[in-house]
């Protein structure tokens, strides 16, 4: 009995102590910079947005925040920096919804940047769970509270990647483990922040972007089988209210910062799919704009560009790989159409790009 | 608190959570051996009342049902034990037991599914929808084995707070196993399971540890190669194998270690579970797999269905029948769909061409026995594979679609992805093929109620200690999400 206890005690001790070994080595390397910028070894980023915005806010540098959805995913902070100016920090999330983003942006204006660049679009505004209950964002690593940093301390997952990182920067083994590295087996893949979600030179881009792609979505989306879809998250009572508590309530509550809110240039597919196979949607879309756009146009620190208009781009379907999704060019044309205030919305005028789009639609047929 | 209320909202305390390793366990069996100083009774009433606690978080609406179910079939036990009752209605109240069990299993788990198929057929509009209540087709079954031995005069009268025990036992509630009524409840009775032993906590703590490692590192690690068979982009052959073979080690790890948690805290209260997996894929025929695969499932099978239906006393054609019979059921008791009814189906199949093989196939030299034991060993592993796709499909046609990319080696992808993963399928073949299982780690005897020989006999070295401790450091750390098991689901 007395060595069963002794056995027992033993056990749960060692058991501990390997924890708590976890917990030194994860707190000492802290693979997202959480706690420090990376000092003794060379930093490493994962593409889980969610995951990885937390770090980046707390160890990079930045004047200037970009966010968005996956429309905004593969910018590089680079090209910000070159055809806008500043300093920037993507923290654009696939899929992100106005909860998500006015949560992480709220987390990153903690550090006081002076500009926001903000893609965002009537679906974003969907009705969604709450940060807490969103199991693909660690909302309380934000928050960097007890709950969220004992979590990140105590993941052996997280213990796995700091061990690999350690390994990477011995210089004997530093060029397998880097070629061990593809994202399968460790979730911290790349070495500049400047790439993190950034489609990799190998990508075969005119083969993603091109019209026969576009063509083929558009007929995928309106096909009456699929077409219901295109209504989904579109409820105009509650997109407003979300508006107005995530997007309204942050720039509200940040009126130093300065706020280039764009809204993206989809194909003009993706309207026309509304407008043929499911009308009551486009009107959803034509009424969050009528409000939306003298709301926001309201506040002198914020800059509203709609490139919904910007037939340039949208009428050009080699331009996607879907019926919203752009090519890389169109992520550079963004940001240079952005630094000449090119489709800037008038506050005298907050609908009149609206109507110009109205206008385009209503005539654009498939023979174009 | 937070967590708990968490808990609360999300459904189901899973033994790889936080709230259940250090709240809710350690309350349990600190409570429990409290009241052992007490009396025998107190310390049952209070695990009872524990297990109902573990059920409700997140399932509190099916309680009454699962309280019900609980008097009601000790209500007809009663009258099967107690009451001398004439042979045709000894017969008539089992009856009326088993049918009233199976109702309220058909209602809450087949009724959707039949008004689905139905309205397939006659191009009705019925719409069913009842949610499932977890954990009903394992206290359903150990109650209609306790009703079928009753009436047998296999049973002894029990005391009520026993046998409520005996259903709601937490650590095999939800997904078993499946226990038999004669094997725990003279457990329970016994005055010395309510003493704190530390040999069995240390070693119910190692076989837990082995569990939570199997699943939080295993299984959840091999997961999302799943999606590669199962996904929604179309999948090369290479990328379909090794979603079809990610599945089929995830379950095992999966369900395994479930069984093994289950097993290792039940250990803690001084109570031996029975075994529920012996290295399936360990397996050099059908008929072998059965033996070690969901073992108390199979016992059950067999001991209240296909001996019920006759067995093999009938004649060879009859066997064959009623092992298609048992195993469609079998298919179908895992969930109210036709995946699984294809997949019990298969393996009907498969065992009827074990049976025939073995009474008419060529008798073997021994010379070749363990060249023929290699081939049964990776034909067994194949068929169980190919009926695996069954039961992770969603419907017959997806499992039919991976299935023709696993037959067309034209289509090959084989990158850099492909060659990572396909290193991670071996490594988990190496694991379930060579690696010795928890019972063999531990020497856990069921039978005889023994288990860690070697550690109280001092002819493990402190290494071993250490390295269960990491197991069990190993297998906290990686609890990082709600992830529940496979199983339960059945």
């Amino acid at each position: 009995m007395r060595l069963a206890s002794r056995h027992l005690v033993q056990f749960l001790g060692a058991a501990v102590a390997i924890m708590l070994m976890a917990v030194a080595l994860n707190f000492v390397v802290d693979p997202l910079q959480l706690f420090r910028p990376a000092r003794f070894y060379h930093p490493m980023y994962s593409n889980d947005s969610r995951m990885q915005n937390a770090g980046l806010i707390r160890s990079q540098d930045f004047d200037t925040v970009f966010m968005g959805t996956s429309l905004a995913i593969h910018f590089r902070q680079s090209d910000i920096d070159r055809l806008v100016g500043g300093h920037s920090l993507k923290l654009a999330m696939s899929g992100s919804t106005s909860h998500e983003q006015s949560f992480v942006l709220a987390a990153a204006l903690e550090r006081h940047p002076k500009r926001v660049i903000w893609q965002i679009d009537d679906w974003i505004f969907r009705a969604a769970p709450d940060v807490d209950s969103n199991p693909f964002l660690p909302a309380n690593l934000y928050r960097r509270n007890a709950r969220g940093l004992g979590e990140y301390l105590f993941s052996g997952a997280m213990a796995r990647e700091s061990l690999w990182m350690l390994a990477r920067s011995v210089k004997p083994f530093e060029k397998t483990v880097a070629r061990l590295t593809t994202g399968v087996l460790f979730k911290f893949p790349i070495a500049d922040a400047d790439d993190i979600n950034i489609l990799a030179p190998s990508f075969d881009v005119a083969g993603f972007y091109n019209a026969r792609k576009s063509m083929a979505a558009f007929v995928r989306i309106i096909d009456p089988v699929r077409s219901a879809y295109l209504a989904e998250g579109y409820d105009y009572e509650a997109m407003v209210r979300i508006f107005e508590s995530d997007a309204i309530g942050l720039i509200e509550k940040n009126p130093d910062v300065k706020f280039d809110i764009y809204f993206p240039p989809y194909s003009i597919l993706q309207f026309v799919a509304m407008r043929d196979a499911s009308p009551a949607t486009l009107k959803v879309v034509y009424d969050f704009t009528a409000y939306a756009f003298p709301r926001l146009t309201k506040f002198p620190n914020v800059s509203l560009h709609d490139f919904r208009e910007a037939k340039e781009i949208t009428h050009d379907l080699g331009n996607y790989g879907d019926v919203i999704h752009h090519s890389p060019a169109i992520d550079l044309k963004v940001l240079s159409l952005i630094s000449e205030r090119k489709y800037v919305v008038d506050p005298k005028a907050p609908l009149a790009s609206l109507e110009r789009l109205k206008a385009q639609i209503e005539v654009y047929r498939m023979s174009q | 608190m937070v967590r708990l209320l968490d808990a609360l909202e999300k459904g189901l305390m899973l033994f790889n959570s936080y709230l259940f390793i250090f709240l809710f366990l350690p309350v349990a069996l600190a409570g429990y051996f409290a009241l052992g100083r007490v009396g025998n009774l107190a310390p049952v009433v209070w695990l009872a009342l524990a297990s109902l606690v573990f059920y409700s978080v997140g399932n509190w609406q099916y309680v009454p049902l699962l309280v019900a179910s609980i008097a009601f079939n000790y209500l007809i036990g009663y009258l099967l034990i107690a009451r001398q009752l004439r042979p045709s209605s000894r017969f008539a109240v089992l009856t009326a037991g088993v049918a009233g069990d199976l109702l309220v299993l058909g209602i809450f788990k087949y009724a959707g599914f039949l008004a689905v198929n139905f309205n397939a057929m006659f191009s009705t509009g019925f719409v069913v929808n009842i949610l499932l209540p977890v954990g009903i087709s394992f206290y359903t079954f150990t109650q209609i084995a306790f009703l079928v031995d009753a009436y047998r005069g296999k049973v002894a009268r029990y005391a009520l707070p026993h046998y409520a025990l005996f259903v709601t036992y937490f650590p095999h509630l939800i997904a078993g196993p499946i226990l038999h009524h004669k094997d725990m409840i003279p457990q329970f009775e016994r005055k010395e399971t309510k003493r704190p032993d530390p040999h069995l906590i240390l070693c119910g703590l190692i076989i837990f540890a082995i569990g939570l490692f199997k699943k939080t590192c295993l299984a959840d690690s091999i997961q999302p190669l799943v999606s590669l068979a199962f996904g929604p982009s179309a999948p090369s052959f290479d990328q379909a194998w090794i979603g079809a073979l990610a599945y089929t080690f995830q379950l095992y790890f999966d369900f395994s270690g479930y069984s093994d948690m289950a097993i290792g805290i039940s250990l803690m209260f001084g109570i031996f579970l029975p075994l529920n997996f012996n290295s399936p894929y360990k397996a050099a025929s059908i008929i072998d797999f059965w033996r070690r695969w969901h073992m108390t499932l199979s016992q059950f099978l067999r001991d209240y269905l296909y001996i019920s239906l006759g067995g093999n006393r009938r004649g060879r054609v009859l066997r064959y029948v009623n092992l298609m019979i048992t195993m469609l059921l079998g298919g179908l008791w895992h969930g109210a769909a036709w995946t699984f009814v294809a997949w019990g189906a298969l393996h009907g199949v498969y065992l009827c061409i074990n049976h025939a093989w073995n009474n008419y196939g060529p008798t073997l030299s021994p010379r070749l026995a363990p060249l023929a034991n290699i081939a049964g060993l990776i034909l067994t592993f194949l068929a169980v594979v190919i009926a695996w796709v069954f039961f992770r499909a969603d419907n017959i046609d997806s499992a039919y679609y991976v299935l023709s990319k696993m037959a067309d080696p034209t289509n090959i992808a084989f990158g850099r992805g492909e060659i990572a993963y396909s290193a991670f399928i071996i490594f988990y073949a190496v694991l379930a093929w060579f690696a010795p299982n928890t019972q063999e780690i531990m020497g856990y005897d069921h039978e005889r109620r023994l288990v860690g020989e070697k550690l109280a006999a001092r002819r493990l070295r402190p290494l071993f200690l250490y390295a269960t401790a990491a197991v069990l450091a190993f297998g906290i750390l990686g609890i990082q999400q709600h992830s529940e098991f496979i199983y339960f689901r059945f």
